[in-house]
């Protein structure tokens, strides 16, 4: 294992916002150690559970979200386990956190209370940032896409029909992306002037720079985007790309490709469906013409649809994408696993559960890389496995002491 | 002596990254460098200019006859027009005003960057391409996987140009498997990653991702990915190559899905799913989008969502709504009867709504400890989200053509080291003599040569 985090140690506390980004931290090698209240992470309780029976050591988000780290269970309202944190980020290198701004400032654990460990890189990922009018607002993951302009650029075309936000805390995801990005450049800074810093990051600042060219559009023509089902929103309405198959499937039939070789495939394809209707007039034989008829008309357009209509969804994507037309298939995530290509790729790592007695199959990181390699190293640990092992070794706590700050209900 | 970098110092000064990106995603890419000063070089074939230069409006990509055919691209009009101000629509059609570099999309995508002209297709240009790989960082590129083998730079070809250098291939499927051939848009990925089927209301088709999920995330992920590659690089002096698949990232994306499948065999493709904007894990009523008065300038109807995840938030919106008694009605008294009544709930909620100002709502909401976002559009968030302005995300920079102008900012603030937005797009190949010039160390005559060749 070489993950580009080795070596790191990361203080997390745990939160539905920025677990992914400790994740990926834990997954690319560093030490993460997951500061979770006595009664465990708010990811603990979302669901799904496995056999949907609630319980906090069987979440299957919280699983996922929290690969390959460590469990530390303190009551941060009590005293002595504040002074334990304050222990531990004197010697980590990366604090993560997403509480609401000044939270810790009235524990004595801000910035300006640990930065006394110079090479310290303090990450906090809230909702707003630590600044400004909405600061403070009550937020959750579908609020932010709605706020940050997702929402409005998703859904259907039916202009009464309501904006979509996606689901799988997509907001939050966004802005992990962000704090892992200064995160990143921090560490690399650090390796030659030894400092850390305090990096701030607003999930809403996140989203309002990922909806594409519908601020550029806004800024440079004045224009809305119209919503429009399964395919990029746009100024002007235009005709659907999401066209169904005959087994009750959706293609995305992106159709950007006119060139010869791939008309004649296409017509080939659309004969033996028997749906080229009057593509065979010559005039379509001009690549201008045929695109431009595609641009601007129906006739190509329709043609398209009676022959995705014609097609399953499987022979449809490959015909396609064979034939250099790259057409998408809508898959559902499940489906994945079952493709070749994910396990030539080797993209599923086998992570054991002994909980449930059998191992899963986990996507590995974004990427594939053996120098970067972020993937799942071990399961979720259980609420506080670590406590004791972290209390021990990284701050010399005695067997008594461990003993008298259980009781007392500082740790679990 | 080494040449002045045209681009402002920050963190990552130094690092010189070849752009051979295109489209969305890829240019994403490097572009998340440039605000920690790196140069990044975005290389544009000679002759022609990204897509997203001429992809500013529908009018731009010839649909007439008479366009010009230039050799080895689409057909464009030979003299394309930009139009490139909202008050200035009529300069589509006047003749005379060239904004080749001002489209929108690509004055965002591309901002910060430098900008050479290059024909890859040729011998001399190759060559040309192997020496900057030797001066490079970093490669990145989102071609089609068979493309640069067909330069002749395979990896081990680009190793043994430079060692030291990280490339990275951006695209839908990766470089190896069955699919490395099969090739992708932010939309396609989306649908085969399983990302459009957790978007939609139950019943109908799958609504997608419409901001372009992928194009946007799918270039932060692969921007991270560069970072992570220059902090290894540091470590060890050492290059690698970097296989990113945009749709396995979206799959990265979808862990919990596919672990409650395995685990309770329940699957992304059932009646119930996706469930609109409420909330199954946990399962919370009311959580949904309300319409509100009026419409915005496309006809589109006005939306709030709300959000309720505790008691007493339902207890203020009953309030709220002058109906303190639905809190007590056994239907709506506890989360778990809320969820399965949550269409008679949603109805309730709509009919107070319907008729109300969506900002008056979301301050009354959040005035009581209730979520509550306006669905905000581009417009809203660029006029009048008070939150982005304070945090100076629409930061105005002067640009040749389009004089002081608002981009998007980045969202990253650190306290000693800050990221910055420094820069519109460059012109096309605005950055020849930089790069040919200072860093290839050409002579004006060499230069011009390759010119009059059409190599650059």
């Amino acid at each position: 294992m070489s993950g580009v985090y080795e070596g790191y140690t990361v203080v997390e506390l745990a939160d539905r916002r920025n677990q992914w980004a400790g994740k990926l931290l834990a997954d690319g090698g560093a030490r993460v150690i997951q500061i979770e209240p006595i009664q465990g992470s708010p990811g603990r309780w979302c669901g799904p559970f496995v056999d949907d029976k609630v319980d906090p050591e069987r979440c299957l988000d919280y699983w996922w979200y929290n690969t390959s780290k460590q469990s530390v269970a303190l009551d941060l309202a009590r005293k002595p386990a504040q002074d334990l944190l304050l222990r531990l980020l004197a010697q980590a290198d990366i604090f993560l956190e997403s509480t609401p701004p000044g939270t810790l400032a009235k524990l004595g654990l801000d910035y300006a209370c640990v930065a006394a460990n110079r090479g310290l890189i303090y990450a906090s990922l809230t909702d707003f940032g630590q600044d400004g009018p909405w600061r403070d607002l009550q937020m959750n993951d579908a609020a932010h896409l709605a706020l940050g302009g997702q929402m409005a650029s998703s859904g259907y075309s039916d202009p009464k029909e309501t904006p979509i936000g996606g689901h799988g805390h997509q907001s939050w995801h966004m802005g992990c992306a962000f704090v892992l990005h200064g995160i990143t450049v921090a560490l690399y800074e650090r390796m030659s002037s030894g400092e850390g810093q305090y990096i701030d990051v607003s999930i809403h600042d996140a989203c309002a720079i990922g909806t594409e060219a519908a601020v550029p559009q806004w800024m440079y023509y004045g224009s809305t985007m119209n919503r429009q089902t399964g395919m990029h929103a746009n100024p002007k309405r235009q005709p659907p790309l999401q066209l169904p198959t005959a087994d009750g499937k959706y293609m995305i039939a992106v159709m950007q490709n006119f060139g010869p070789r791939v008309w004649d495939r296409l017509i080939k394809w659309m004969d033996e469906k028997c749906v080229t209707g009057e593509l065979h007039d010559p005039k379509y034989q001009d690549e201008a013409y045929r695109m431009s008829e595609y641009r601007t008309g129906t006739v190509v357009r329709d043609a398209i649809a009676r022959l995705i209509a014609a097609s399953n969804g499987e022979e449809c994507f490959h015909r396609a994408q064979s034939y250099g037309i790259s057409w998408g298939l809508v898959h559902a995530a499940e489906e994945n696993y079952d493709i070749p290509h994910y396990q030539q790729r080797n993209y599923w790592r086998s992570i054991e559960h002994p909980d449930i007695g059998r191992a899963l199959p986990y996507p590995r990181g974004p990427v594939a890389c053996d120098a970067i390699q972020i993937e799942p190293r071990c399961r979720a640990p259980r609420l506080g496995e670590h406590t004791q092992q972290v209390l021990q070794q990284d701050l010399g706590l005695s067997a008594q002491d461990l003993a008298s700050l259980t009781a007392s209900g500082a740790i679990r | 002596m080494r040449a002045k970098s045209p681009v402002r110092p920050g963190v990552l000064s130094g690092v010189r990254v070849l752009d051979f990106t295109w489209k969305t995603v890829g240019p994403w890419v490097p572009r998340l460098l440039t605000h920690y000063g790196a140069e990044v070089i975005h290389v544009e074939r000679a002759g022609g200019w990204d897509d997203h230069r001429y992809n500013a409006t529908p009018s731009i990509v010839s649909d007439a006859p008479q366009a010009a055919q230039l050799p080895g691209m689409k057909k464009v009009y030979a003299d394309p027009q930009f139009n490139t101000l909202r008050d200035e629509a009529p300069a589509a059609q006047s003749p005379g005003q060239k904004k080749l570099y001002a489209a929108p999309y690509f004055n965002t995508l591309h901002h910060g960057k430098l900008a050479i002209s290059l024909n890859t297709r040729s011998p001399e240009g190759l060559k040309i391409v192997e020496r900057l790989i030797g001066i490079c960082d970093a490669l990145v590129e989102n071609f089609s996987a068979e493309v640069l083998p067909n330069w002749g730079l395979t990896w081990e070809r680009i190793h043994e140009l430079n060692a030291k250098l990280i490339y990275m291939s951006a695209s839908g499927f990766g470089h190896t498997g069955d699919w490395k051939g099969y090739r992708s848009f932010g939309p396609t990925a989306a649908a085969q990653s399983g990302l459009s089927l957790a978007s939609g209301l139950p019943g109908k088709p799958p609504a997608g991702w419409g901001f372009s999920y992928l194009d946007v995330m799918g270039g932060w992920m692969g921007g991270l990915a560069l970072m992570q590659g220059l902090l290894k690089a540091k470590k060890t002096g050492k290059g690698f190559y970097i296989d990113y698949s945009v749709t396995e990232g979206a799959m990265s994306m979808l862990g919990t899905y596919l672990l409650d499948y395995q685990v309770n065999g329940r699957r992304t493709r059932r009646p119930d799913f996706p469930p609109g904007n409420r909330s199954v894990f946990p399962a919370l009523a009311p959580h949904n989008t309300y319409r509100c008065a009026g419409m915005d300038r496309v006809g589109q109807d006005w939306w709030i969502f709300i959000a309720c995840e505790t008691q007493p938030q339902f207890e203020a919106l009953c309030a709220l709504m002058g109906q303190p008694q639905l809190a007590l009605d056994p239907k709506f008294a506890t989360n778990e009867a809320r969820v399965a009544h949550q269409d008679e709930l949603d109805a309730i909620i709509g009919r107070w709504t319907r008729p109300r100002r969506r900002y008056d709502i979301m301050r009354q909401c959040q005035g009581a400890g209730i979520v509550a976002a306006v669905v905000q559009s581009a417009e809203d968030r660029v006029e009048y989200d008070p939150q982005l302005q304070h945090r100076e995300m629409h930061p105005i920079i002067d640009h040749p053509e389009l004089g002081d102008f608002a981009y998007e900012g980045y969202p990253v603030k650190m306290s000693r080291t800050p990221a910055f937005v420094h820069g519109r797009a460059p012109t096309l190949g605005e950055h020849n003599q930089y790069v040919y010039g200072e860093l290839l160390g050409m002579s004006e005559t060499q230069i011009a040569s390759l010119r009059e060749h059409g190599v650059i």
